[in-house]
């Protein structure tokens, strides 16, 4: 479904997200004459143009998706070593009670699945993670907290993030990592990109300045 | 050579018109300036390309001491003095190595000064801009500070001007967001609003008549300039140039392009109304807006020599 979004963009929804990012890379790779921007979301890619545009916008993206094949995620796999619990992770306790399992389970399903990275949003390297257990399904914090740590690791919707830097947010954070997410001088300025996969590795306090900073494989 | 900062005023940094909008699809908002059109103004009034980087200050201005001779231009809306004596907007004027720019309150909420030639800082993900949330671009990252000196470009080779176009008024003209089929835009048209203190790069969030109750589940989609956001506590948001790439909740509306300059204007207490208008109409706006920011008149400014213009400066 197409919908109108101001006049100089249309919102294309697409339904999944391997769907939206193959239609946005394919418009960032050749954009039709007059497209000046072409950014997905979750489920949805929000295709901008100037007063150049020629024919019929709404058609040629139309093409374009369903001459999409099968987009080729890199895929990745990116390890995201994380310190849970106590000062690191103030919701733990909440999602494990709200989940009706012990802390410790919280943990071991957190790090039990490979997720995947459906779309970057929010902030700058903010990746939105798919693919959680449905136990860890939570909602947001009714508060947003104004002030949330780089490297929290949280969840909501059903879906698990790591906040890039400090940054206000609803996220219910159960760990921190070290390591270090964006960095807008590097070529690949975010570590986690969409298609992306994530898994997460708990480890020891002892262990954190070991990890601190920009992961070995950026 | 540089300008120097003496004082920073509420909030002024290094930005461009246009920001980094190629960038995303990896969560880089946009940015820029909050008044894309005084800012460009301001770079052709002193010469300058329009996205040449230049600063924007925020309802109280900074106090800056420029250290070598420079052409400059104020636009927007706050008022500002040189040695002590007002400096008229819209039009640009050769200072000398010394003056002191005093720049303060005004009838709106933000204004722009461009320097011939522009603020040199290095370019990040291809902006000027700086992104004061997550910290890059820009001077160092961050909002000025008092001590802190920029380095800015000889002067440029084109002439100065004088702004004789106008800007429109009335309501904020929107046209329908993509959730307008079930959140209708009659909830903010058919309503008076008030700015709150919640106004900044980010956004501007509305107090007021409070929509109807729409429990409107919206997967997170990346958001234009100027799209009306309502969230559950149905505050309405209209979003400017450091808005996050995407947002969750229902659009019904967005702010029509001629207008986002006009938004970025408000400041809290502000009285806000709305008016529908068509996508034609709109584009037509924009066209407006294009052809009044082109209104400039050819300045014959007072001689180089008179001002103290050494030939290194060239």
């Amino acid at each position: 479904m197409i919908r109108p979004f101001g006049e100089a963009a249309i919102l294309v929804e697409v339904g999944e997200p391997e769907r939206a990012q193959g239609l946005a890379a394919s418009l960032r790779g050749e954009p039709p004459a007059g497209v000046t921007g072409a950014v997905p979301g979750r489920a949805s890619v929000l295709v901008e143009f100037g007063p150049d545009l020629v024919g019929d916008l709404d058609d040629a993206v139309m093409t374009r998706l369903d001459a999409l094949t099968a987009w080729a995620p890199p895929g990745r796999l990116r390890r995201i070593p994380v310190l849970y619990g106590g000062a690191h992770g103030a919701d733990l306790a909440d999602v494990a009670e709200m989940a009706g399992i012990s802390e410790a389970e919280v943990v071991a399903r957190h790090t039990s699945v490979e997720l995947r990275v459906l779309f970057d949003g929010f902030a700058p390297g903010f990746a939105y993670l798919g693919g959680l257990p449905d136990a860890l399904d939570v909602p947001r914090l009714a508060t947003p907290r104004t002030r949330t740590p780089a490297g929290s690791v949280a969840l909501a919707d059903g879906m698990s993030g790591v906040y890039p830097a400090e940054l206000p947010g609803g996220w219910r954070v159960i760990g921190r990592t070290p390591i270090s997410l964006f960095d807008p001088h590097r070529p690949m300025p975010a570590y986690l990109e969409p298609g992306d996969r994530v898994r997460f590795d708990p480890i020891a306090a002892a262990d954190w300045s070991r990890f601190a900073g920009p992961p070995g494989d950026w | 050579m540089s300008i120097e900062i003496v004082e920073p005023g509420m909030l002024t940094s290094v930005q461009d018109p246009s920001g980094r909008g190629a960038w995303r699809h990896l969560g880089v908002p946009v940015g820029g300036a909050a008044d894309p059109w005084n800012a460009r103004l301001a770079n052709r009034l002193a010469g300058n390309d329009d996205d040449t980087a230049l600063l924007e200050m925020t309802v109280a201005g900074p106090t800056l001491r420029f250290r070598q001779p420079a052409r400059v231009a104020i636009t927007g809306r706050l008022d500002a003095s040189l040695d002590g004596v007002p400096f008229a907007a819209n039009a640009a004027r050769d200072v000398r190595a010394g003056a002191l720019l005093r720049v303060g309150n005004g009838a709106g909420a933000r204004g722009y000064l461009a320097i011939g030639g522009g603020v040199n800082v290095e370019p990040v993900l291809g902006s000027a801009s700086t992104d004061l949330r997550t910290g890059f671009g820009g001077f160092e990252g961050r909002a000025l500070r008092s001590g802190d000196r920029l380095e800015i470009g000889t002067r440029s080779s084109s002439g100065a001007h004088r702004w004789t176009g106008s800007w429109p008024a009335g309501p904020i003209r929107v046209v329908p967001g993509p959730h307008a089929d079930q959140f209708s835009p009659d909830a903010l048209t058919g309503a008076a609003w008030r700015v709150g203190v919640e106004a900044d790069r980010t956004g501007v969030r509305l107090d007021g008549a409070a929509p109807p109750s729409d429990a409107l589940e919206v997967a997170s989609m990346a958001l234009v300039l100027g799209a009306i956001q309502v969230p559950p506590d149905r505050r309405p948001i209209m979003m400017l140039a450091d808005r996050p790439v995407t947002g969750g909740y229902p659009v019904p509306a967005v702010v029509i392009g001629a207008d986002i300059g006009r938004v970025a204007q408000l400041r809290a207490g502000d009285q806000v109304r709305f008016a529908s208008v068509s996508i034609e109409e709109a584009r037509s706006a924009l066209r407006r807006a294009e052809s009044e920011l082109a209104a400039l008149e050819a300045l014959d400014g007072p001689r180089d020599d008179e001002l103290g213009w050494a030939g290194s400066h060239r």
